[in-house]
């Protein structure tokens, strides 16, 4: 008995002494403020262009670097965002257990009858078509920088993007966006 | 010649029970959408410790001496209560070592949120044994679950933080069926009254500007009731939704239970069979509920002293009851 209640008070204690260690603040901290400088962009369309190149001038990116260590002290706020990999593993494993119990359940259960196992095929694929064309891109010409991007046609998306190289140059005063803008195959006949 | 026989209205206990639960709701409401920061306070000061004795009344009374067919069913739900429990305080009290990265904590976190899913889901899928029917559905709806927890952990958090008041209110179902059945549709005529008075508040709050979190005590309020979740809802409004369905849960268990169900008298103990029948253990449950009696008190001490870090003690000790309820409100079924 004695050793039982020197255990719970031991416990006791223990549980207020770890109390006053914090929990990690598990809020992301988002600054009111945003690192921002005026500048002038200019774009340029390239026919020997091959990839699409935002360059930032090395003095006015040292001037944001500035703005940024002034609002946070330079710290990273990437890995706040998004989802990891090891939460898409774990949540496809568990997403995939689902409808393999779901389905042996239902299976097991003999309840299918075969109109009801119709409608419901009809009404997965049903589901997965809606999920395939809501999920479709845009056009590729919105979904590369090309100098396609800027045609009359392409002003309906009203948006637009593609994979680009960011660069670093001493020589430019702005930042300058190279978009490629080859020339057209002629077609046969065209000469 | 037809007869037509009318039937003189005649005021039973399910009407005065039905008026009585709306009107409190009714004045509930008003109150914690006048004072949200401030009835949370006084609400978890009054209630939080002896709603959890309550609870624990309640399960003495329905927890048999020997467990019988129910052996595995008790052990699978027992046994995780103390794992869970443990496992989750251990989560709590040491994430802030030096040891553990945020990213590390956050999987701990989701790992253990499905080790609570499955288990409930298993609790489920053994009552269905129990009763010769086919329960497995329970792990396909826990699978399915637990990607919610890893997908969007945060939601899934604020989630639980909402629904638990809900358990009560469940219990209380089952209980009414099972000894005040004439109560049944005055009961559900109460419960469908709640969304009325939620959708009351929020039509009053959600044009209300955010509520103050100048102190760590008023951030943890507003925190608890997802207001940095939800950034773009008033956190007046979540903090007055909280504290309103919290309160419903404490007026369930603390009044309404034992209203429904004698056994859950505080003071029949004869009516718990740990401390009545010949085979139980008289000592160890007395000992017990002495044992919690005390924590109660010390935690309005507590309260007194120091409300902030009393309030944070007692939000990660008090996860052992929310688990607590889930192998006895499964077994009801």
């Amino acid at each position: 008995m004695k050793i039982l209640i020197t255990f719970i008070a031991l416990m006791m204690f223990a549980g207020s002494a770890v109390a006053d260690i914090p929990r990690p603040d598990t809020t992301p901290k988002k600054s009111a403020k945003t690192a921002s400088i005026d500048t002038h962009l200019d774009i340029r369309l390239r026919r020997d262009a091959k990839e699409a190149k935002l360059i930032l001038s090395k003095a006015q990116l040292n001037q944001l670097r500035a703005e940024i260590d002034a609002i946070d002290g330079g710290a990273s706020d990437t890995a706040s965002a998004g989802v990891t990999g090891i939460q898409t593993i774990a949540g496809g494993v568990l997403l995939s257990l689902a409808m393999v119990f779901a389905g042996v359940w239902f299976a097991r259960s003999g309840r299918v009858s075969k109109p009801v196992a119709t409608g419901l095929i009809v009404l997965a694929g049903g589901a997965l078509a809606t999920m395939v064309y809501a999920n479709a891109g845009p056009p590729p010409e919105a979904r590369s920088i090309t100098g396609k991007m800027f045609v009359q046609g392409m002003h309906y998306y009203k948006f637009g993007g593609g994979a680009i190289k960011l660069e670093v140059s001493a020589e430019e005063d702005n930042p300058v966006l190279i978009v490629p803008d080859p020339e057209e195959p002629k077609k046969p006949g065209e000469e | 010649m037809q007869n037509i026989r009318v039937r003189p209205f005649q005021l039973t206990s399910a009407h005065v029970f039905l008026i009585a639960f709306v009107s409190v709701c009714a004045v509930g409401a008003v109150l914690i959408g006048s004072f949200p920061l401030q009835l949370s306070i006084v609400t978890i000061f009054l209630f939080a410790g002896p709603h959890n004795l309550m609870e624990f009344r309640y399960f003495a009374a329905r927890m048999p001496v020997r467990w019988g067919r129910s052996r595995l069913f008790y052990s699978v739900g027992i046994g995780g209560v103390v794992v869970l429990t443990a496992v989750y305080l251990t989560l709590y009290f040491a994430s802030g070592n030096w040891l553990w990265s945020l990213a590390s904590w956050q999987v701990y976190a989701a790992v253990w949120n499905t080790a609570l899913i499955v288990w409930v889901g298993s609790l489920f899928y053994l009552r269905g044994k129990q009763r010769r029917r086919d329960w497995s559905l329970a792990f396909a709806a826990a699978f399915f679950l637990a990607w919610l927890a890893w997908i969007v952990p945060q939601y899934w958090s604020l989630a639980l933080v909402y629904l638990h008041p809900f358990v009560a209110m469940w219990f209380l179902e089952r209980q009414i069926r099972r000894t005040r059945p004439e109560w049944l549709r005055a009961y559900r005529l109460c419960l469908l009254s709640i969304p009325v008075f939620l959708v009351f508040l929020w039509a009053l709050l959600a044009g209300q500007p955010n509520l103050p979190q100048d102190t760590n005590l008023f951030w943890r309020i507003n925190q608890h009731s997802g207001a940095e979740i939800l950034p773009s809802i008033s956190s007046h409004l979540l903090v007055a939704t909280h504290v309103f369905l919290e309160s419903i849960h404490y007026f369930v268990w603390l009044l309404l239970i034992p209203l429904v169900d004698r056994r859950a008298i505080p003071w029949r103990l004869k009516e718990v069979p740990m401390f009545a029948n010949a085979n139980g253990i008289p000592k160890a449950f007395a000992a017990f509920l002495v044992f919690s009696v005390v924590v109660s008190v010390a935690l309005w001490f507590g309260f007194a002293v120091d409300y902030t870090t009393t309030r944070d003690i007692y939000f990660a000790f008090a996860i052992g009851h929310v688990l607590a309820e889930f192998p006895f409100l499964v077994k009801m079924l």
